[in-house]
């Protein structure tokens, strides 16, 4: 499978005069193949925007390799703009235009037909409203008419920054479907996202940054295959001396007040047959697979100090250790497994 | 060509063009309608008086000079010899004034369009300079401030093609605007003065100068947009511009020029900006040098120094010039966050 966007060592620092030097990007990888809905993740000032900016010509990049659809960016993105769509952060629009005329004039700018412009329309929702002016919009219809302004072009690619940021739960399906149909007829999407269930429910795969680097990579049931330590939730009536048994047959037990949580089950007979031949019948045996909310907080660090106010991107509290030593790479192009380094 | 007709059609939509259009078409109607309301057509027996009032005060002023040259050569009857009279006579020589008397100006309540074409003019450019300045200022400003550039640059990834065309389509649109609006209203008031008070002396001379003012306010209104606009990009916000317009007004004009003139530096007119835009529009301007005759004893001393309309055009064309420059170098390598 082709790569439709390539980011190797991406490095960008802010220089402030009231808040001195500050890394934003450090040696950041991305591979995004033909085809993929692939998502991307990483806390609040990770450097996600700032990585979709510098791919995007938007920010200058301090060093690093980008290509977009082949060409080298940002000094051939002119050859490929007219085939990538994107939004970039809580796009703003010019309040006093009406969402048709604002994508009106995008369009001419663009050299696409006026057509277009109903579609996209009615692709987002927002047919009805679109003889409005924006400033009556709320976040939620503005981020639809980012969305528009994306797919006038009939984009092979689609970079989103939080698209569903603002939307209702079902402005957030509507979206989900939307980018489904799009993959479905051939688009490469990118999307970064804060809502995590919604990445693991649309994007086939995943790269994670914390800190300006990535963090992990990959399809996302490989991401989290690799965060799997086959644990099972076990409910049974005399659960200390379970616990017990199970401890004496190696297997890590950690005992809830309702529950028990056995580790390193390659199968779960194993669980029940070892309860049962002491006449200990199970009541539940569940197995407890790794969502990919637990596997970005793990990798990230946001979830490991909760006593400490969180700050943005705190992956690492002061004083603390790094939350993950390195990175998790299960191949971000196909299946082809660390082959995107 | 469609980037230029979008920018165009972005300029045109945009509510603050808009209003200063509206406001130009305000201020134009009043002051056409004051002076339709304020002037009349001449009778015949107005128009002979005044004219008998004119050929009496150049006559005036003929009997003024030959009495100065009569004093000089030593010939003044004693009877007049208290009047004051120049040292140079050449001063109040009829032949060396700028205009004579006329008829004209002794009709009261007469609109004259060969004699009031030229304040009006005037104040026409000055409308028009400001509306340059806002709309370029506030064009480019509120496209930075609201994400309009950014959206534009991910369909066009050419800063320079963007911003050049942004400049080029606002510089386009306020001159067509202003030649639209300096005819509408040079007609309206020739019409005025067709039917409703006097047409003046309208000879070749007359259009020659006037043409000649307003190509020379054209080309300020240009530089006024231009320098709105360079300012708002540099800034990233309109009130960059109208920040940085009122600091120079306030800290320069008045607070420098104050300086100057306690230190009694040498000709300070000519550093201030306002100066050189009055000397470029009348084509030259005298300022008096009040430090330029400290030394010369109490004898006869001209302190005046003259500032031409091609050395306020360099001076505009340098400072217009090199911000636009700076404006475009600062965009091309932005970081647009």
């Amino acid at each position: 499978m082709s790569a439709v966007i390539e980011i190797e060592g991406l490095r960008k620092t802010f220089h402030s005069v009231r808040h001195g030097r500050r890394i934003a990007v450090d040696g950041f990888d991305l591979v995004v193949g033909a085809g993929q809905v692939h998502g991307f993740l990483g806390p609040n000032g990770s450097g996600k925007t700032t990585t979709l900016r510098a791919l995007l010509g938007l920010v200058r990049a301090d060093g690093g390799r980008m290509s977009v659809l082949g060409a080298p960016s940002p000094t051939h993105l002119p050859q490929v703009a007219g085939r990538v769509g994107a939004i970039v952060e809580s796009p703003q629009f010019f309040g006093n235009f009406t969402a048709e005329r604002t994508l009106r004039l995008l369009a001419r700018a663009g050299g696409v037909p006026a057509v277009r412009v109903d579609e996209v329309l009615e692709q987002v929702g927002l047919r009805d409203r679109g003889h409005e002016r924006v400033k009556g919009y709320s976040l939620g219809m503005k981020q639809r008419l980012a969305v528009a302004s994306a797919l006038l072009k009939q984009p092979e690619l689609l970079i989103l920054d939080e698209p569903a940021n603002g939307l209702d739960p079902a402005g957030i399906r509507e979206m989900r479907d939307l980018m489904r149909s799009l993959s479905a007829a051939g688009v490469t999407v990118l999307v970064s996202s804060h809502i995590l269930a919604e990445i693991q429910l649309i994007c086939d795969h995943v790269t994670i940054i914390s800190r300006g680097r990535r963090v992990a990579a990959g399809r996302v049931d490989e991401v989290l295959a690799g965060f799997d330590q086959h644990e099972f939730r076990v409910r049974v009536d005399e659960p200390e001396r379970a616990a017990e048994l199970l401890r004496d047959a190696g297997l890590p037990v950690d005992a809830h007040p309702d529950h028990l949580v056995v580790g390193e089950v390659a199968d779960a007979t194993v669980v029940s047959r070892l309860l049962g031949e002491q006449g200990l019948w199970v009541r539940e045996l569940t197995p407890l697979r790794p969502d990919l909310e637990s596997v970005f907080l793990e990798l990230t660090g946001e979830g490991v100090h909760p006593s400490l106010p969180r700050q943005v991107d705190g992956s690492r509290p002061p004083g603390g250790a790094p939350p993950h030593g390195g990175e998790i790479d299960l191949g971000t192009v196909g299946s082809d497994r660390g082959g995107n380094a | 060509m469609n980037l230029v007709r979008a920018e165009l059609e972005r300029l045109t939509a945009r509510r603050f063009v808009q209003l200063m259009v509206v406001l130009l078409a305000l201020a134009f109607g009043v002051t056409a309608a004051t002076t339709l309301a304020g002037s009349h057509q001449p009778s015949p027996v107005e128009l002979a008086e005044a004219r008998a009032q004119a050929a009496d005060a150049r006559r005036q002023m003929d009997e003024i000079y030959q009495q100065c040259v009569d004093r000089v050569n030593g010939n003044l009857p004693p009877e007049v010899e208290e009047q004051y009279y120049p040292a140079d006579c050449s001063e109040v020589d009829p032949v060396r004034q700028e205009r004579l008397p006329v008829a004209t100006d002794y009709l009261t309540g007469v609109f004259t369009f060969g004699s009031q074409a030229r304040p009006l003019l005037f104040f026409l450019i000055a409308f028009l300079v400001l509306f340059g300045f806002l709309v370029g200022a506030s064009y480019i400003g509120a496209d930075l401030n609201s994400g309009g550039v950014v959206n534009l640059l991910l369909w066009r990834p050419r800063r320079m093609t963007v911003l050049g065309t942004k400049l080029g389509t606002l510089l386009g649109a306020t001159l067509v605007l202003s030649l639209l609006a300096s005819v509408a209203y040079l007609a309206t008031f020739w019409v005025i003065g067709q039917t409703a008070g006097l047409a003046g002396q309208l000879d070749a001379d007359f259009w020659r100068e006037l043409g000649a003012l307003h190509a020379r306010g054209m080309v300020l209104v240009l530089l006024a947009t231009a320098l709105g606009f360079a300012l708002a990009t540099l800034g990233r916000h309109t009130s960059a511009a109208l920040g940085t317009a009122a600091a120079y007004a306030v800290v320069w004009e008045l607070g420098a020029r104050l300086v100057l003139e306690i230190v009694d530096a040498p000709r300070p007119d000519r550093f201030m900006l306002s100066s050189h835009v009055g000397a470029w529009l009348a084509g030259e301007a005298r300022f008096w040098d009040a430090s330029g005759c400290a030394s010369s004893g109490g004898g006869f001393c001209d302190a005046s120094y003259t500032l031409t309309g091609g050395t306020a055009l360099t001076v505009l064309l340098v400072l217009t010039g090199v911000l636009a420059v700076a404006a475009f170098a600062a965009f091309r390598r932005r970081d647009l966050i």
